[in-house]
């Protein structure tokens, strides 16, 4: 090749590299607008909403809370009482013990005064065989809790017992050590009843971050700041997905992922489309692709609501090790699911799913760590040829750097303008602070995680879960 | 100065797109520095308000229990009395303090009974904060509208109803929410002459909403629900079905009959849901003879309300569906046996290889 060759390359490259910034930076700022003008509509609507009368009312619909357990025997017990504890009037727990090696069945039997019942399951899905049995409780106080052991079969297996087990219009599947605010329910529902020209098939909720806040019998009594960069890290991260992000496609019904700590389907069509995808480790992603292909080939309008209400407290990892374990998780579902639906993509007869959600997901998404990452291996080869145009390279790193804090502290305003959650003095600092630090304390764990995620798809199929330690509310119990 | 003018000189001679990034870097910079500021204040301005809604609060909430008290036999509005609504009448103007008012007459409102609750009403003409709400629902702003006619329901303002009829086919979804629930909380049964005229759907969320506030107000004549069974508007019937349950309207069973034959399955689902309620025998039958044609959901509500209304001669119809290939009617079916003709269902148990129906006749078996 001539020097002339190599320079039309390198052109080339450096084109499509300003380009692929440009479309994504463009993304970023379009959806933070449609976020902004969609969450000051929700808020107004909702100031006039009176969820006590739905939350009192014997005709509001049924739901059941799906939470499956694994070796959960640590917090067990507290955090079904939490789940105990909604106001919602129409509604039952189901907690699956997927094969848990430990005591928790145990303890939970003692607790709540459970006994084994005859249970009739209509086997709509496929799961793993019921192994100690179903329990139900003899105490009229906990008589909404069913409690399912079955053979160890993953998360997904678990929540495809719930639904079979469910008898109720509305399925909540959610992490068992999630922390449900008590009008979560009433909340999450009433997209499903009060949307008329189109069929609400699911309805996604926010996930705050509750590490560091003060948590007694279930309730969330006071949101602290937490310590640790890698959790305050977090925290930002979660409220530029969720307020600026989520939001914004829930606008464009356009939302690919409810997350798997906290999600409403309606049953009927969850088990219609077969349940939950047991062969990936991202079913929570999974199911919604399905549910909303399917809604496109029989041709049905519907919707995929969101809640941006701060309804679902959460643990986040707080040590690097379990935080790349759980990303690396993260991107292999996205991979799995992309790939199971490629027929989607670019594919005018799923419209808007198929012509903007599937593409921004496979471009934003899927490829952004990878493309990242070439970035960063052809500027090091760059450098040690002598090649770098400093001028060029120390501008573009500064607007890059810039626009993301930028973009953070958007984030921050959104979640001061609405919920402001995090109340306390000094709180606005530590938030502002974390903004300049972010790309350096996260970004480069969630870019290793990722790469990790990729190499792990394609070279250790037989990597599923990964390692996922928890704490528990306990924790923040005690502070 | 020498490396301000060696900037400038770099910026001029760079390539237009370095120019561009600098510049962008520039608003983005400057975009940083003003919204940290602007974040502060902000954080701030949050936490004084918040104080200050709580000084308020405390402060009007005690002016309205001592005006509570300060009446007397003598006189309409004693001298205390009218201190305080000259007081309230004057914090009205601005528009922060206004709210907290409301939101306090509101609270007390909805605690109290009796006169007590009509001196806060009077309270609420006498202080002019009437005239505020009603000036709202001439406002361009949907929300205002919506927070205009919310307040009369809580206060209770009958007076205002021309003024909020006028909404009832309002665009906004939540306008309309807003008049419905203030015509059924003021007019209960009455205030539902609303869907005779009602051109747009009525959400399940609204419907649930409007049933709860009625099932408050005990010893109320139930109008006639027919002309609402037959409506155009199926959410208009979706409702009707709903008060037919609820308020166990048995004189209707002739039009909802003829809803088992409507267009919407949903409609014709609740019909025979609703009929089994009120246990229309009458429904049975014609359901039975069409039982093919119905839709899946139809045919498992039937099933449901043959368990309420099933006679001997349903016995070779039960058999014929023990084997029906949906699991609830099979259920349904041999459960509907096992009461109906025990020596039956002791011959059945080899009836079917079907794995679903061994495991269904196994837990009747055993229950």
């Amino acid at each position: 090749m001539n020097t002339t060759t190599v320079e039309i390359i390198l052109i080339i490259i450096h084109s499509l590299f300003f380009i692929y910034a440009f479309f994504a930076i463009a993304s970023y700022v379009i959806l933070a607008i449609i976020s902004a003008v969609e969450t000051k509509e929700y808020v107004k609507k909702n100031s006039f909403v009176n969820y006590k009368e739905i939350l009192s009312s014997t005709i509001s619909p049924s739901i059941s809370i799906i939470a499956p357990a694994y070796n959960e025997s640590l917090n067990i017990i507290e955090n079904v009482r939490s789940l105990l504890s909604s106001h919602y009037v129409n509604y039952d727990v189901i907690i699956v013990n997927d094969g848990s090696k430990d005591d928790s069945l145990e303890k939970l039997i003692v607790a709540y005064d459970l006994v084994k019942v005859n249970f009739l399951i209509n086997q709509q899905i496929p799961t793993k065989p019921i192994r100690a049995g179903v329990f139900k409780s003899t105490n009229p106080a906990f008589e909404k809790l069913t409690i399912v052991d079955k053979e160890n079969g993953g998360k997904a297996d678990a929540l495809n017992m719930g639904l079979n087990i469910s008898n109720n219009q509305y399925v909540a599947c959610i992490d068992v050590d999630c922390l449900l605010l008590e009008n979560a329910l009433q909340k999450m529902v009433k997209p499903f009843l009060e949307v008329t020209d189109q069929k609400v098939i699911a309805t996604g909720g926010v996930i705050r971050i509750a590490n560091s806040c003060i948590i007694k019998n279930g309730k969330l009594l006071d949101v602290n700041f937490p310590e640790k960069w890698i959790e305050k890290a977090q925290i930002l991260e979660y409220l530029r997905a969720f307020l600026l992000g989520r939001m914004a496609w829930s606008r464009l019904n356009g939302l690919l992922v409810i997350s798997g700590a906290f999600g409403l389907f309606d049953k009927k069509i969850a088990i219609e489309v077969g349940g939950y995808d047991t062969n990936t480790v991202g079913e929570d992603m999974e199911i919604i692709v399905r549910m909303r292909r399917h809604m496109e080939e029989i041709n049905e309008k519907y919707k995929v609501a969101y809640i941006p209400d701060p309804l679902c407290w959460t643990e986040a990892p707080d040590n690097y090790k379990i935080f790349i374990s759980q990303r690396n998780r993260w991107t292999r579902g996205t991979i799995e699911t992309l790939r199971k639906h490629r027929k989607i993509g670019f594919n005018p007869k799923y419209k808007s799913l198929g012509m903007l959600s599937y593409p921004y997901w496979l471009f934003f998404e899927r490829l952004a760590p990878v493309i990242e990452v070439i970035g960063i291996i052809y500027f090091a080869i760059l450098m040690a040829l002598n090649e770098v145009r400093w001028d060029y390279a120390i501008a573009f790193i500064i607007l890059a750097y810039l626009f993301t804090v930028l973009f953070s502290i958007v984030a921050i305003y959104s979640e001061e303008l609405t919920y402001h959650q995090y109340k306390k003095k000094g709180t606005g600092f530590k938030l502002l602070m974390i903004s300049l630090l972010e790309p350096f304390v996260l970004h480069p764990f969630i870019l290793y995680a990722a790469i990790r995620g990729n190499m792990d798809y394609y070279f250790n199929k037989k990597k599923k879960w990964g390692e996922m330690t928890r704490k528990g509310m306990a924790k923040a119990e005690n502070n | 100065m020498k490396s301000y003018q060696y900037i400038i000189d770099y910026f001029e001679n760079s390539p237009t797109i370095i120019q561009v990034v600098w510049t962008m870097s520039g608003v983005f910079l400057i975009g940083v520095v003003i919204l940290t500021i602007y974040l502060k204040y902000l954080r701030s301005r949050l936490r004084k308000d918040e104080k200050k809604v709580a000084e308020y609060k405390r402060e009007y909430e005690s002016d309205l229990i001592t005006y509570l008290y300060a009446g007397n036999d003598e006189e309409e509005i004693s001298a205390e009395q009218q201190i305080i609504i000259d007081k309230l009448r004057s914090c009205a103007s601005d528009e922060f303090k206004r709210s907290i008012i409301v939101s306090k007459l509101l609270r007390l409102r909805n605690d109290i009974s009796g006169e007590m609750a009509d001196a806060i009403q009077k309270l609420y003409f006498q202080s002019g904060l009437i005239a505020y709400a009603l000036k709202r629902l001439k406002s361009k702003k949907w929300y205002v509208v919506a927070k205009g006619i919310r307040e009369f329901t809580q206060l209770r303002v009958k007076e205002v109803n021309d003024e909020i009829v006028v909404f009832v086919n309002h665009p906004k979804r939540e306008i309309r929410k807003e008049v419905q629930l203030y015509l059924v909380t003021l007019f209960h049964f009455d205030g539902l002459k609303f869907l005779d005229i009602l051109q747009t759907q009525l959400s399940e969320w609204d419907q649930i909403q409007l049933l709860e506030v009625l099932q408050r107000f005990d010893e109320q004549e139930i109008p006639d629900i027919n002309p609402w069974l037959k409506s155009k508007n199926n959410s208009v019937v979706a409702f009707a079905l709903k008060l037919a349950k609820i308020y166990n309207q048995f004189e209707v069973k002739d039009a909802l009959i003829e809803l088992l034959s409507h267009q919407q399955k949903n409609i014709r689902v609740d019909a025979i849901h609703v009929l089994s309620h009120l246990h229309v025998v009458e429904a049975k039958d014609i359901l039975k003879n069409n039982f093919d044609n119905l839709s899946e959901d139809e045919q498992i509500e039937f099933f449901k309300m043959l368990e309420n209304v099933f006679e001997s001669s349903d016995e070779s119809f039960l058999l014929a569906h023990t084997t029906h290939q949906n699991f609830e009617i099979k259920l349904l079916a041999l459960k509907i046996i096992k009461i109906l003709a025990i020596e039956k269902f002791v011959n059945l148990k080899n009836f079917s290889t079907d794995d679903d129906y061994v495991k269904i006749y196994e837990f009747l078996e055993n229950n």
